[in-house]
């Protein structure tokens, strides 16, 4: 009688423990899950250049992203440091010619999002599509690194990112 | 390394308690305990993996005389053979539950070594009632073979002994790698954190003591041990309170389910040293298997989940509002520290230093760094969860074996 108790006691021990416990979020507690970068991703109606410079970065990160088939969040450390950028091309084949061209496409997809969100003039929009249609590697790194920097001259037609445009406008 | 200590043991256990017969079990035991001494003092000034593995499998050798041999001398002790078995039996247990704790502390406080040469005198002191009671009892002289039938050893209780043993040492080797690997804690305080399982044991000593049927002990002790491994791999956070009740189930558990699998594969058996050695090659047998079956699952999943945490944090501090010339820093920096700490989880801390001056922006990053550090917490908890499932399952598994062990007389 006693060992019949013990086990039935054994088994509503190991039950409210494993119940409570999943009740509490247990099956689900992992890292969340990042989202595919060819999904759109809707911009958050941003007011000030630097909040539309910031949904742009993430626009371009995203169209780069996508076009390499890595995470956002991958491409993001690869393109913090040199270092981080070789490690990155090397583990993914992926070339610099091939970086360019991804980036540039991110960059692409993120003038479409910033004019479809109204967060940039559809006549700044045409040339500026063209000046990045260009844009060697390095400078579109920094580009979605300082896109306020670039939104803002782009809006002003001054200062560094103003030069880039009139140096690759056709 | 990590298994050769168990492998020997498995191996040498059942081929040390036939020396003891022939030998003596007093002579077996003293000749069992220098061995073990001489052989631990080698492990602690060793200063190269080869001779720790070396040493490690000699004292192996020397603990498989030692501990088969004694129980061939308990009965003098402590009056009978049941007794001796139930005796010898619940030392094992404890012992189990009590080397993580105890390792943990003496290698915060002192040095990794300091566990092996602290054996030393602990295994020369033990050799003094060992001798006395081998004096005592006349045990020193060869006990003829003939004098009793070795009987075949008890197949189901060793085989669930196996699986049991295999789910509590992934409960033990996992739960101490998730404290200080996982959640970044220093040994001691893991050490303090596990010691909740050999308390567990003592209680789960004195409920054993109130139930005369080893069956039902051991069934509810597996049961108990998997539940708590359950409760181990669905942790809704990485807290250690939340540790705490899924070590008291193992704790019970172990203690319950190892002194009544024990009990009854030397039950009216004889000689009680070679059954002994088949519970013990058994025991370590179960050690082996599960190590090496559930760290590569482990490893596998640690570097994806190390991998899955990084890439939400990183998630976390683009999708975020601050100035995105700060995050795209912040994502360098956190890169930077995973190649620091390479195939690991890395400490997060220092990449979000220094702080920003601005009051605002600092509240900001702070965020993020708690939001970045609660991502690795769940992948580092999250990537111990299926082996701790599978040892869960390990142990239900015993149940089978358990339920087939009824014919045993004790």
């Amino acid at each position: 009688m006693r060992g019949r108790v013990l086990v039935i006691g054994a088994i509503v021990a190991s039950l409210v423990l494993v119940g409570a416990y999943l009740a509490a979020g247990g099956s689900s507690y992992e890292p969340e899950k990042v989202q595919n970068p060819c999904e759109p991703r809707p911009w958050s109606n941003p007011q000030t250049l630097g909040q539309i410079a910031n949904q742009f970065t993430i626009s371009a990160l995203d169209g780069a992203a996508c076009k390499l088939g890595v995470s956002r969040e991958t491409l993001a450390r690869a393109l913090a440091t040199p270092e981080a950028r070789a490690r990155f091309a090397k583990k993914y084949g992926i070339d610099d010619e091939k970086l360019a061209k991804a980036i540039r496409a991110g960059l692409l997809r993120a003038v479409d999002d910033a004019e479809e969100a109204g967060a940039l003039s559809p006549l700044l929009a045409g040339p500026l599509r063209t000046t990045l249609q260009h844009i060697p590697l390095d400078q579109a790194i920094e580009l979605i690194n300082d896109a306020e920097s670039l939104l803002g001259n782009v809006n002003s037609f001054l200062g560094p990112a103003g030069s880039l445009l009139e140096q690759f406008l056709p | 390394m990590l298994v050769s200590f168990n492998l020997v043991m498995a191996l040498a256990a059942v081929p040390a308690a036939l020396l003891a017969r022939r030998v003596g079990p007093g002579r077996a035991a003293a000749v069992g305990l220098a061995v073990f001494a001489g052989a631990g003092l080698a492990c602690g000034l060793s200063d190269q993996l080869s001779t720790l593995i070396v040493a490690r499998c000699i004292q192996a050798l020397g603990g498989a005389a030692a501990v088969t041999a004694a129980l061939e001398l308990l009965p003098a002790t402590v009056g009978s053979e049941r007794r001796a078995a139930t005796v010898w039996a619940a030392a094992g247990a404890t012992g189990a539950a009590l080397g993580p704790a105890l390792g943990g502390i003496l290698t915060e406080l002192v040095s990794w070594q300091s566990i092996f040469l602290l054996q030393v005198p602990v295994a020369l002191v033990a050799a003094v009632p060992i001798l006395a009671v081998a004096k005592h009892a006349g045990a020193t002289g060869v006990i003829e073979p003939e004098l009793r039938r070795t009987g075949r050893p008890h197949l189901w209780a060793n085989l669930a002994l196996a699986m049991v043993s295999a789910a509590i040492a992934a409960a033990l080797f996992l739960l101490v790698l998730l404290l200080i690997e996982g959640w970044r804690l220093s040994p001691i305080v893991a050490a303090i954190v596990v010691s909740v399982m050999p308390l567990a044991a003592i209680l789960g000593g004195k409920l054993a003591e109130q139930v005369p049927d080893a069956r039902s002990r051991a069934a509810a002790g597996a049961i108990l041990v998997s539940g708590g491994l359950a409760g181990l791999a669905f942790l809704p956070k990485a807290t250690i309170a939340l540790t705490i009740p899924p070590q008291i189930l193992v704790g019970i558990g172990l203690s319950l389910v190892l002194s009544a699998l024990t009990e009854t594969a030397l039950g009216g058996r004889a000689p009680q040293a070679i059954h002994g050695g088949w519970t013990i090659s058994a025991r370590h047998a179960g050690v082996v298997i599960g190590l090496l079956a559930l760290t590569p699952i482990f490893t596998a999943e640690i570097d994806q989940q190390r991998h899955d945490a990084i890439n939400a944090g990183t998630a976390v501090i683009l999708d975020s509002p601050v100035n995105p010339l700060l995050k795209l820093s912040l994502a360098e920096k956190v890169s930077e520290r995973l190649e620091e700490e390479r195939g690991k989880v890395p400490t997060i801390g220092p990449a979000f230093e220094p702080l920003p001056d601005d009051p605002a922006e600092r509240a900001e990053v702070q965020q993020l760094q708690g939001e970045l550090q609660d991502q690795l917490d769940r992948g580092a908890t999250h990537a111990f969860s299926t082996s701790f499932i599978l040892a869960a399952l390990l142990g239900l598994i015993a149940l089978f074996p358990i339920a087939l062990s009824k014919e045993v007389e004790l």
